[in-house]
């Protein structure tokens, strides 16, 4: 039996990884097999953070060879360090999964050897996951960079999902955090990988597929000066470029004494920004451009859909009952599923404000910008629904805030990963 | 009023819904506790194949997915889920057309609403679900769920473990799911005694130290964990007792 203590210091030092989703992998199970992959995810806990537990996300050893500035693991820090074994890895995750406990493993490490040899480690783990236990549920796999291209591959034949964690949003932030990384590094593998999923994407290969549920990747926030627009840059790029499903944002904090580091975190409010930007562009069909300046950063006051109307007001107030979908996606207040029911719903007949609201629409924000049958509820003044919209927001960033109050006196680590 | 009262299985609703649909003021409910005004008359509805079988075709004539989405909505434990149907079917053959989307239309919205608590509850399961190993080798999860899913779920359960011996117990409504290794049947099951292997213990201490690790104390959340996973389901999840 696994002891608990190791099991607590390779927990606490893989926490940070925000990833731990279980979907877009449709794997069945095998004859003689233990358990599949569901393609929607699913979440089997909840932990007091509020987030959740769906992969059993630990690290295979906390032994760093590298020592990057911002890691409460590196080298040079004075922690307990632990190591498990393949088979201590496998059983652990067999056993939590026959309980339904999780959906998979998220199997990361430290690099405590050659980049080859963790790599090969790591890499035997989930082939004997797979192979000798049978086990056919989610495996997330974090890649190590410089490792052999040749081992990664192999990997991904095995792995559901894979990521290569950029860390920061900058090459010149890289070098002077993450000396032993290199932008090659966790860029070439991404390529690789890409490649590998288009190949088998056009040739249409069923069997044996690589990651077949894509790759993702991370980065600190407010470790370094990178602008909000810089990183939307490069966040709309890896999705474009690289195909990734994910980027990750996390917060700094501030665990870590070093002259290179800023001594105070940056809020979740900033974060969460970021997370509403990646999302109105993944989903609502914006341009970074259109949201945020190369040099600037999002708004604290507004969420980015609202600052965005609120530059482009000429374009306001648009008819409920006839305004296209791409423009309904537009609209502060209306979700991405609210758009698509009030397409359906007016092939019915015409709705009213009414009619919204049992929709759940929040009206509160988007009745300064659209018509219900020619009818207009807003304000006409612009200086009144900046004001009513910066009223509503400091509710959601009040709750943002005390977080973050409680966050920047925290001893917490930054981030656990390699 | 007219109050039909149905056994609470599909047919006899079926069959309510043929008697109620010429009436002017109805109700149909399989609750008997209901509470009733002082004209209400209450009429006792046996299932009747033939009746039944004909609202069916009646409906499936606009919307073939209309059948399987009440199906959904009657396992609901909601008191009122005959009447949500009810209004349902009759906004479907009044416009003889699917209106599932039809947002516009509250009992549309309401029934809707209805449905995906049912289908919700069915996915909250496939994780919320926990597992202990018996004695025997064969794994045991009661559980105590609003809708009467138990069916629902063993398929799923049925693929994922397909060679474990595996039984899912709805100690509320006293009926388990029970899987051999080959097939599932559903069957009556009152209290069970269940003697735990000898690892058991220790893999339930595991999984909570795990849960409290992966926790960030830092960035307390409680509102959004039991709005993702209700307190009610607690009882049966080793890591939250």
């Amino acid at each position: 039996m696994i002891d608990e203590r190791k099991l607590e210091i390779l927990t606490e030092s893989a926490k940070y990884d925000v990833s731990c989703s279980s979907s877009g992998s449709k794997r069945k199970n095998t004859s003689d097999g233990l358990g599949n992959a569901s393609v929607g995810g699913i979440c089997h806990s909840f932990t007091p953070d509020g987030r959740c537990i769906s992969l059993l996300k630990i690290l295979m050893s906390n032994e760093c060879l590298y020592d990057c500035e911002y890691c409460p693991n590196r080298r040079s820090a004075d922690v307990p360090r632990a190591r498990l074994t393949p088979d201590e890895i496998c059983e652990l995750t067999v056993n939590f999964y026959k309980r339904n406990y999780i959906e998979g493993l998220f199997l990361s490490s430290a690099v405590f050897d050659a980049p080859d040899k963790t790599m090969e480690l790591l890499c035997e783990t989930v082939t004997k996951l797979r192979k000798t236990y049978n086990f056919n549920g989610y495996i997330h796999l974090k890649g190590i960079p410089n490792a052999d291209s040749a081992l990664m591959m192999r990997a991904a034949k095995i792995a559901d999902r894979m990521s290569y964690n950029i860390e920061l949003p900058s090459e010149k932030s890289l070098k002077l955090l993450a000396p032993q990384k290199s932008k090659q590094s966790l860029l070439l593998p991404m390529r690789e990988l890409k490649e590998a999923m288009d190949y088998d994407r056009i040739n249409k290969v069923r069997k044996n597929r690589v990651l077949p549920a894509g790759q993702t990747t991370q980065m600190i926030i407010g470790a370094s000066p990178e602008s909000d627009g810089k990183i939307l840059k490069l966040t709309e790029s890896l999705y474009r470029n690289m195909n990734l499903k994910r980027v990750y944002y996390s917060s700094y904090i501030p665990v870590v004494k070093s002259p290179k580091l800023p001594t105070v975190g940056v809020g979740l409010l900033r974060e969460h920004r970021l997370y509403q930007a990646d999302w109105l562009i993944r989903f609502y069909g914006f341009d970074v451009d259109e949201i945020c300046g190369e040099d600037e950063n999002l708004s604290a006051d507004y969420d980015p859909k609202c600052a965005w109307a609120l530059k482009n007001m000429q374009l306001f107030p648009v008819e409920i009952n006839s305004a296209p979908l791409a423009m309904l996606l537009r609209v502060p207040g209306i979700g991405a599923k609210g758009a698509y029911k009030i397409c359906e719903a007016r092939k019915f007949g015409k709705l009213d404000f009414d009619n919204l609201a049992k929709m759940r629409i929040i009206l509160k924000r988007a009745k300064h910008f659209i018509t219900c049958k020619g009818k207009f509820y807003g304000s006409d003044s612009l200086a009144q629904v900046k004001t009513s919209l910066l009223l509503e927001g400091t509710e959601q960033s009040r709750v943002q805030l005390s977080m973050f109050s409680d966050l920047s006196t925290s001893l917490s680590v930054l981030t656990g990963e390699l | 009023m007219k109050i039909f009262i149905t056994d609470g299985g599909s047919d006899s609703f079926f069959t309510a819904v043929f008697e109620a649909y010429n009436q002017s003021e109805c109700a149909i409910t399989s609750n008997n506790q209901i509470q009733m005004s002082f004209d209400s008359q209450i009429i006792y509805v046996a299932a009747d194949q033939r009746k039944s079988a004909r609202v069916q075709r009646g409906i499936s004539k606009y919307d073939d997915r209309a059948i399987g989405d009440i199906l959904l909505v009657l396992r609901s434990g909601d008191n009122m889920k005959e009447q949500i149907a009810y209004e349902y079917i009759r906004r479907i053959l009044e416009r003889k057309t699917p209106i599932n989307k039809a947002y516009n239309i509250p009992e549309v919205i309401i029934f809707n609403e209805l449905k995906e608590k049912v289908t919700g509850e069915i996915h909250n399961m496939k994780g919320f679900m926990r597992f202990m190993e018996s004695g025997n080798g064969a794994y045991y999860a009661p559980y105590a769920p609003d809708h009467d899913i138990t069916d629902l779920l063993m398929p799923h359960f049925a693929r994922r473990f397909s060679n474990e011996k595996f039984v899912i117990h709805d100690v509320r409504r006293k009926i388990a799911g029970i899987y051999d290794g080959h097939d599932w049947v559903i069957g009556y099951a009152g209290e069970a005694e269940v003697y735990l292997s000898e690892y058991e213990k220790a893999f339930q201490t595991l999984w909570k130290m795990y849960y409290n690790s992966v926790n960030i104390k830092e960035r307390p959340h409680e509102k959004q964990m039991k709005g993702y996973m209700p307190v009610r389901y607690w009882k049966f999840m080793p890591e939250k007792n």
